[in-house]
């Protein structure tokens, strides 16, 4: 489209000279300046406490209450608490488990909830804004209070300490805020679009195909928003699926957290290793989903 | 792109039905029974050293150990009662919680189980019904006392304390030479119970002589508004400038630190802390007994029955429970038990002979004191508002900001009028 | 218009054909997993059970809700905390969270935009436990930075409570406007560049009103994720928040109520009378939003 064309002007300045330079550059160094010193401030807040967590998972446990600012040094320095973990806690299997429960609940509650807002926003009629509406009062619901009809019917169903009950319960969780998010993402998209692939002669399977793509931004966010709270949820787990083979990293860390409670070099083991795959998969998710919603909008 | 991964992702959970219904095959003849209990911090201790020997002994019969973290035990094991997935053995908390649950019927009746006879009727009442009838067998009792650090004692040259003026004087004199913490106690929201249970019920019944007040609150002829409880809340008001700076934030794992780095000098707690503060950094620790308001009382320490176990009433392995049961009644696994475990110890009738120096010690405190369990816990609650968790909330108040002892004593009064028929006005 | 007549997908019959196939299957989870579990527990709220037999009693847990001192004082108790606990959420959250979006979707950045999005974004990924913990420490009086203690002090406890949720969270807001900006038509923005308007009046005269829409949802969003609020307080204060209940919420307070705490026993019919009062004031304030609010901030045609 137009857009990257703008964008590669803009990265070559030199070509910009055959136009009137549409942003002055003499006004961006100060601004500038100024704006990445705030983001500075803002990623320090971010990432400082991590930070010291990681950093205080490296030291001996007199290190880090000698000064729990410090960074380790060759007296406070140790790797012990990361043995204690791995000695006696299975994290492949724990990872194994939050990533099968993450990430099959977050391609369900994508793909269907896709599929239901392109419906509702496609055919104008009665019924639409009712579903509509039934899908934005499930945002409101307190989760936690049908655990015991939902025990018992997984109970009944023999899927208690299985991954797949989680995965169940977590994808009707999920579905009503990501219907809801996708019905305003399909809204902004002009109708003629739309339009034009019927005019094609695109069916209605196809025509959901052609302006999938443009949704993109939507696509990143709404699977943003269902994995995060997946992987970090603690209830479930432990009503659903407390057994030892079905554990969750966030479940696994928790009881490992009962297990240490005065030994914190492998307390913060634990939590460090409990919260890197999540970030790692959010990098990986970050530079597919949510860089490619720019190219979606042509910037 | 979506539609590539929905195939996927349908393959992958065919393959989890798949897998979920592999799994649910039980073998023949052994039996697993599964285990729930509020203390991941045992699990090492029964996995390895616990079980296998009863194990070995019955190698039909397996268990599991499957421990939820004490803060939220109570609500997922309702939660698995009603929904039908609690495990077979059970970790019955004493008192009000405990007969809640066999009120519900979750939990099997033990009446003619033989090893119950290792208890005597006192013990094996903190786990009855309301009439009496036993469903747990006693498991564990642990005590409140003050540990101390006895490398500063002698650095400061300080004899352990018997009287609350010695008490007082001990603790004036650490703070005076301003090296170290004299209490390793924190009075943060989220921890208001230590407290209650390392706090007040620690040194107060010396006050309120143990059972004698602690059956007059429940019985109805005596208030908590009564001098001997005032007294015994002011007498830890007083405890106040000695503890760590910013009390109003410090919880009870900081405490703990505190004290097991050799950085505070005392450190009120509870027999179960005896691996925590000596495990880190081998600081050489004793114990002494609540101090007594005059020279000469009548000493009372805090002996809570905090554990027993019982059977779950839908379990379909009832019959090698009760074997569990009934070797959990042996003095062969207490004397397992409390020497895996220092501080957590054992209920039969049988003394126990004890490996640990440190829980040995604290075991000898017992001798010539009259032992009462915590003075909030079984009758007086359960109701609402609960007498313990008001009482909780007035005390952390207390010792962070200008509330008095009275004012405590007051509100916890009136909140047991409400509800607690003997109290009821 | 004339020419889509004769396409099949007007003929309403076909229409519902379609709508029902493509909703299905979110339905299907949605309702069996989510509604009914929910419902099924609603209903019991008009039930007491008495030693396992369970009978009906109409109304009288709601009553008993509002009239109790103890609980009815607890209840309105919570419901003030909840409503500050938003309300900081309101004042810092949303505003900080549009300034990094404004800021990272700026000219200026253009290069760095992946950079910050994602870092920004990273508190969102951690647990509760971790967040409760790293904060505990770096407040703590004993180890941290600040001396006073902001979590034991009855004024400080619920804003400070708030921050640390608003640390986590804050990358959710900002990632929701970042879209938002990012999908405004680039011509749009172009010819204001060549009217030469500054980037603040860029921003608040042409992108800002195009992503009203969006800002009104992810603060009724916001509304309704703090009124659902549990996590950070459970973990960080237990069951029944101090210091003297003022950091106790809607969630803490119904999982009181539900489950137990402490020596509290959890009663699940009146637990359940709680939750459904929880969820119908939310519930109304949101679509009193939608009625109000949302209907005018449509987005100006692209």
């Amino acid at each position: 489209m137009t857009q990257t064309s703008i964008s590669r002007r803009r990265s070559a300045p030199a070509n910009g000279a055959t136009r009137p330079s549409p942003h002055p550059r003499r006004h961006l160094p100060p601004s500038a300046f100024l704006i990445h010193g705030v983001l500075m401030v803002f990623v320090v807040i971010a990432l400082g406490p991590i930070f010291m967590i990681v950093m205080n998972s490296l030291k001996t446990q007199q290190g880090i209450f000698g000064g729990p600012f410090d960074l380790p040094n060759a007296e406070t320095f140790s790797f012990d608490g990361y043995f204690r973990v791995f000695q006696l806690g299975d994290f492949g299997n724990l990872y194994f488990n939050s990533a099968t429960v993450t990430i099959v609940t977050t391609v369900l509650t994508v793909g269907l909830a896709t599929i239901a807002a392109f419906a509702i926003v496609e055919y104008k009629i009665r019924l639409a804004p009712v579903l509509s509406a039934f899908f934005i009062i499930g945002i409101m619901l307190p989760v936690r209070l049908g655990t015991v009809s939902l025990l018992q019917m997984m109970s009944s169903w023999n899927l208690v300490n299985t991954t797949l009950a989680l995965i169940l319960v977590y994808t009707g969780m999920s579905l009503p805020l990501g219907v809801a998010l996708m019905v305003t993402y399909f809204r902004s998209i002009p109708q003629e679009l739309k339009d034009a692939a019927r005019i094609d002669g695109a069916g209605e399977f196809q025509t959901l195909g052609v302006v999938t793509p443009m949704v993109r931004p939507g696509l990143g966010a709404v699977a943003a928003l269902t994995m995060l709270p997946i992987w970090n949820d603690l209830w479930f787990p432990l009503i659903l699926a407390p057994g030892r083979s079905t554990q969750t990293v966030t479940l696994g860390v928790q009881q490992f957290m009962g297990q240490y409670d005065s030994d914190w070099p492998a307390l913060l083991a634990a939590l460090t290793l409990g919260a890197i795959p999540l970030i790692l998969l959010f990098l990986v998710f970050s530079k597919q989903f949510i860089k490619g919603l720019s190219e979606g909008y042509g910037k | 792109m979506k539609s590539r991964i929905a195939p996927l992702a349908l393959a992958l959970a065919t393959a989890m039905i798949a897998l979920a219904g592999c799994s649910g095959a039980g073998s023949g003849d052994q039996v697993t029974l599964q285990f729930e209990s509020w203390r991941p911090e045992d699990a090492a201790i029964w996995n390895s050293k616990i079980i296998p020997a009863f194990e070995k002994e019955h190698p039909d019969i397996k268990v599991q150990f499957s421990p939820t973290k004490a803060t939220e035990y109570d609500a997922a094991l309702k939660t698995r009662f009603q929904g039908g997935t609690a495990g077979d053995l059970i970790t019955c908390r004493s008192g009000a919680l405990n007969r809640e649950n066999i009120k519900a019927g979750y939990l099997e009746p033990l009446k003619g189980l033989a090893g119950l006879s290792n208890f005597d009727e006192l013990s094996q009442s903190f786990w009855a019904s309301s009439e009496g009838d036993p469903y747990c067998v006693p498991v564990a009792s642990v005590m409140a006392a003050f540990f101390y650090n006895k490398d500063i004692f002698k650095e400061l040259n300080l004899q352990v304390p018997t009287t609350q003026a010695e008490f007082m004087s001990v603790l004036q004199a650490i703070k005076s030479n301003g090296k170290y913490v004299p209490l390793a106690l924190g009075a943060t929201p989220g921890d208001a119970w230590v407290l209650a249970f390392m706090g007040l019920y620690n040194e107060g019944p010396n006050y309120w002589h143990g059972e004698d007040g602690r059956q007059g609150l429940i019985d109805g002829t005596k208030k908590f508004t009564d001098p001997e409880f005032v007294e015994a809340l002011d007498s830890l008001k007083s405890w106040t400038p000695y503890m760590p700076d910013g009390r109003a934030s410090v919880t009870y794992s900081d405490a703990t630190q505190l004290f097991a780095l050799g950085k505070a000098a005392i450190f009120p707690s509870g027999s179960w802390d005896i691996t925590a503060v000596t495990g880190t950094s081998g600081i050489d620790v004793g114990v002494f007994a609540p101090p007594l308001p005059q020279a000469g009382d009548q000493l009372y320490i805090q002996s809570h029955p905090d554990m027993g176990i019982g059977i779950n009433a839908a379990s379909k392995h009832k019959k090698q429970a009760q074997v569990f049961l009934d070797w959990v009644a042996t003095s062969e696994f207490q004397t397992l038990y409390a020497n895996a475990l220092p501080g957590f110890f054992g209920m039969g009738k049988d003394a126990v002979k004890l490996d640990n120096p440190l829980a040995q010690a604290w075991s000898d405190l017992k001798t010539g004191a009259q032992l009462t369990p915590r003075l909030g816990q079984d009758i007086l609650s359960g109701g609402n508002p609960d007498f313990e968790v008001t009482m909780e909330n007035s005390l952390q108040l207390m010792m962070t900001t200008d509330k008095t002892a009275a004012e405590v004593a007051d509100e916890t009064q009136k909140g047991l009028e409400a509800w607690y028929p003997p109290q009821m006005k | 218009m004339e020419t889509r007549k004769n396409n099949s997908f007007h003929n309403t019959a076909a229409k519902y054909r379609y709508l029902l196939l493509f909703t299905l299957p979110a339905l299907l989870f949605y309702v069996v997993f989510a509604v009914y579990p929910l419902f099924a527990t609603f209903f019991i709220s008009v039930f007491q059970t008495e030693g396992g037999e369970r009978s009906f009693i109409g109304l009288d847990n709601y009553v008993y809700l509002f009239t109790d001192p103890t609980q009815s004082g607890q209840f309105w108790h919570a419901l003030l905390n909840n409503l500050e606990f938003f309300a900081i959420h309101l004042i810092v959250q949303i505003p900080v969270a549009l300034l990094m979006a404004a800021l990272i979707t700026s000219d200026a950045v253009r290069r760095l935009t992946g950079f910050y999005r994602t870092i920004l974004f990273i508190p969102a990924t951690l647990s509760v436990v971790i967040v409760g913990f790293i904060w505990r420490m770096i407040i703590s009086p004993l180890w941290g930075i600040v001396g006073f203690p902001l979590l034991g002090t009855e004024a400080t406890a619920l804003p400070t409570l708030s921050f640390m949720s608003i640390w986590e969270w804050i990358g959710i807001p900002m990632i929701f406007l970042y879209t938002a900006l990012i999908a405004i038509p680039k011509d749009i923005l172009e010819a204001a560049r060549v009217d030469g308007a500054s980037g603040m009046r860029t921003f608040w005269g042409i992108k800002f009103p195009l992503i009203t829409p969006q800002f009104g949802l992810i603060t009724i969003l916001t509304f309704i994720w703090t009124m659902n609020g549990f996590d950070i307080i459970y973990s960080l204060m237990g069951g029944a928040p101090g210091p003297n209940y003022s950091t106790d919420i809607l969630g803490t307070f119904f999982f009181r109520s539900f489950f137990g705490y402490n020596n509290i026993i959890g009663d699940a019919d009146f637990g359940a009378a709680v939750a459904t009062v929880i969820f119908l004031f939310i519930l109304i304030c949101t679509a009193g939003y939608f009625v109000v609010l949302q209907r005018r901030l449509r987005p100006h045609e692209l």
